[in-house]
């Protein structure tokens, strides 16, 4: 598609981030550092306190497997600085796919699991058995632990989470928004945890196993939903928000401005997410009245590049008719798949 | 995600059911508030020093000695029932038998079938291994298990 003069002049491995974005990534990292310390702390106090609460048990894993979108996010930040080589000439971006990928099979497949186990627990009706734990001299309940231990490990991933959520929309980086959302909802794992347990203490043995119900299909559900996302991304879907609400605005952009330039008829784009960045085919019909030269080809992609930070892989190609085979749903005209 | 809308209201009936000065915890089958003032029982496993059956009369050891006592603490009489381990166990899953005592240790294969108290002595046996002595309950009466928790962390049991 794109001519070789295209590919000299493009600037392929523009890997600088703008200040913003700069800025958003040093503090993504430090927020993920802080997140992989308070977990090492939770994970450690929980699993004190596990006993045979079915619900502790999933909200256990829960926190095990919450290290992995970090580990995943930081991993990935690493490798995507790379620049560009001959054997990946289309840079490192993809590495935010791949670990986002890893992450979302690892919670589906222990969603899967737990709602499994526990929905036996249930099935057997298999009474927790929870009895007296000694500390400084006194023995009682351990529930009382368990509880206390859910009720402090349940309000700072919120924060982290909020604050991520902010930063992933800066970075257009779905591994973050995924960990944000599921911290974001991780006070409820804790206090669903809580409620079984208290259930224990009052003598309603199924309370445990139907809370680790709830929460193991929360586990699931934020694991079918990030397989889904991160299969998308690796297979081309068109680029969406960071949150996967709706298709990027930047292609509707691009198409507008390629289409109001004087020199062109129509121009239709195609828009794939390599993970911060996109990568974008441009298509345009030149009048035939007025030439597309090399200048004003030129001068329209780099005001494409201005646009937003996230186009910096872009090529113009000019084409006698637009390409049904490269943009389907042209004939339905107007609106592109969804 | 989940639904707080579907989780409230099981939160409230238990902060309900907390405040109205309901004790935590509470036994499902009502094990504690059977045997207070009724008869506790005790499945005996032959275990040397621990727990001795001799054919005739009343077990002996460790074990008999400090669950009399309990029984004495709940006001409850002691029905002894000995038997093979595995068939005790068996009893104690099915709930027809209230405690079980045999010298066991906090690694016993049989936490599918019955709770385990905290460990209320250690000892160290020829293999250099330290043991940690428990009894079992039967699984889930945790007020139960609790009060048996508390009278035997209370004790100094010395082997």
């Amino acid at each position: 598609m794109s001519t070789a003069e295209d590919q000299q002049t493009a600037r392929f491995g523009h890997t600088e981030l703008p200040e913003e974005q700069k800025a958003a990534l040093r503090k993504a990292v430090r927020v993920e550092w802080v997140t992989i310390g308070f977990l090492a702390v939770s994970t450690l106090l929980v699993y004190l306190v596990l006993g045979n609460s079915q619900a502790m048990k999933a909200a256990w894993i829960e926190d095990l497997l919450s290290f992995l979108p970090p580990i995943s996010f930081l991993v990935a930040t690493r490798v995507i600085r790379r620049r560009p080589s001959e054997t990946h000439p289309y840079g490192y971006h993809r590495a935010v796919g791949v670990a986002h990928l890893v992450a979302a099979v690892a919670l589906l497949v222990m969603g899967g699991y737990l709602v499994v186990d526990s929905a036996l627990k249930l099935i057997t009706t298999e009474h927790p058995t929870i009895g007296g734990i000694t500390l400084f001299g006194s023995t009682f309940w351990l529930g009382w632990l368990m509880v206390l231990a859910m009720l402090l490990t349940a309000g700072p991933p919120v924060v982290l989470g909020l604050i991520k959520m902010k930063l992933a929309r800066t970075l257009h980086d779905k591994v973050l928004y995924a960990d944000a959302d599921m911290n974001k909802a991780d006070w409820m794992t804790a206090l669903a945890a809580a409620v079984g347990v208290l259930g224990i203490g009052v003598g309603l043995w199924w309370a445990d196993p139907v809370a680790a119900i709830l929460i193991s299909t929360s586990i699931l559900h934020d694991g079918i939903k990030n397989v889904r996302g991160a299969i998308g991304a690796l297979t081309d879907t068109r680029a969406r928000t960071f949150d996967d609400a709706e298709p990027h605005p930047i292609g509707e952009r691009i198409d507008s401005y390629l289409r109001s330039l004087h020199w062109v008829r129509d121009a239709r784009s195609r828009v794939r997410d390599e993970g911060h960045v996109f990568h974008i085919e441009a298509f345009v019909v030149p009048r035939r009245t007025t030439r597309a030269t090399l200048h004003r080809i030129e001068k329209a992609r780099r005001t494409c590049i201005e646009m937003d930070w996230k186009v910096q892989d872009m090529v113009i190609v000019p084409v006698a008719e637009l390409p049904e085979e490269f943009l389907p749903g042209l004939t339905r005209g107007g609106a592109e798949r969804q | 995600m989940l639904n707080i809308r579907l989780m409230l209201p099981g939160l409230l009936l238990l902060l309900g059911l907390t405040s109205c000065g309901i004790a935590i915890p509470q036994d499902p089958n009502g094990t504690l508030e059977r045997v207070t003032g009724g008869t506790l029982r005790v499945g005996v496993v032959e275990n040397a020093g621990w727990v001795e059956v001799p054919p005739t009369g009343e077990p002996r050891g460790v074990e008999p000695a400090l669950v009399e006592e309990f029984a004495e603490n709940l006001d409850a009489e002691v029905e002894w029932v000995p038997g093979a381990e595995h068939e005790l166990v068996d009893d104690i899953f099915h709930g027809q038998l209230d405690l079980l005592i045999g010298g066991f240790s906090a690694d016993t294969p049989w936490i599918k079938e019955a709770g385990i108290t905290r460990p209320y002595t250690e000892t160290v046996d020829e293999r250099g291994e330290t043991l940690k002595h428990v009894m079992l309950v039967p699984l889930g009466e945790n007020a139960f298990l609790l009060r048996l928790d508390r009278f035997l962390q209370a004790q100094e049991v010395e082997v």
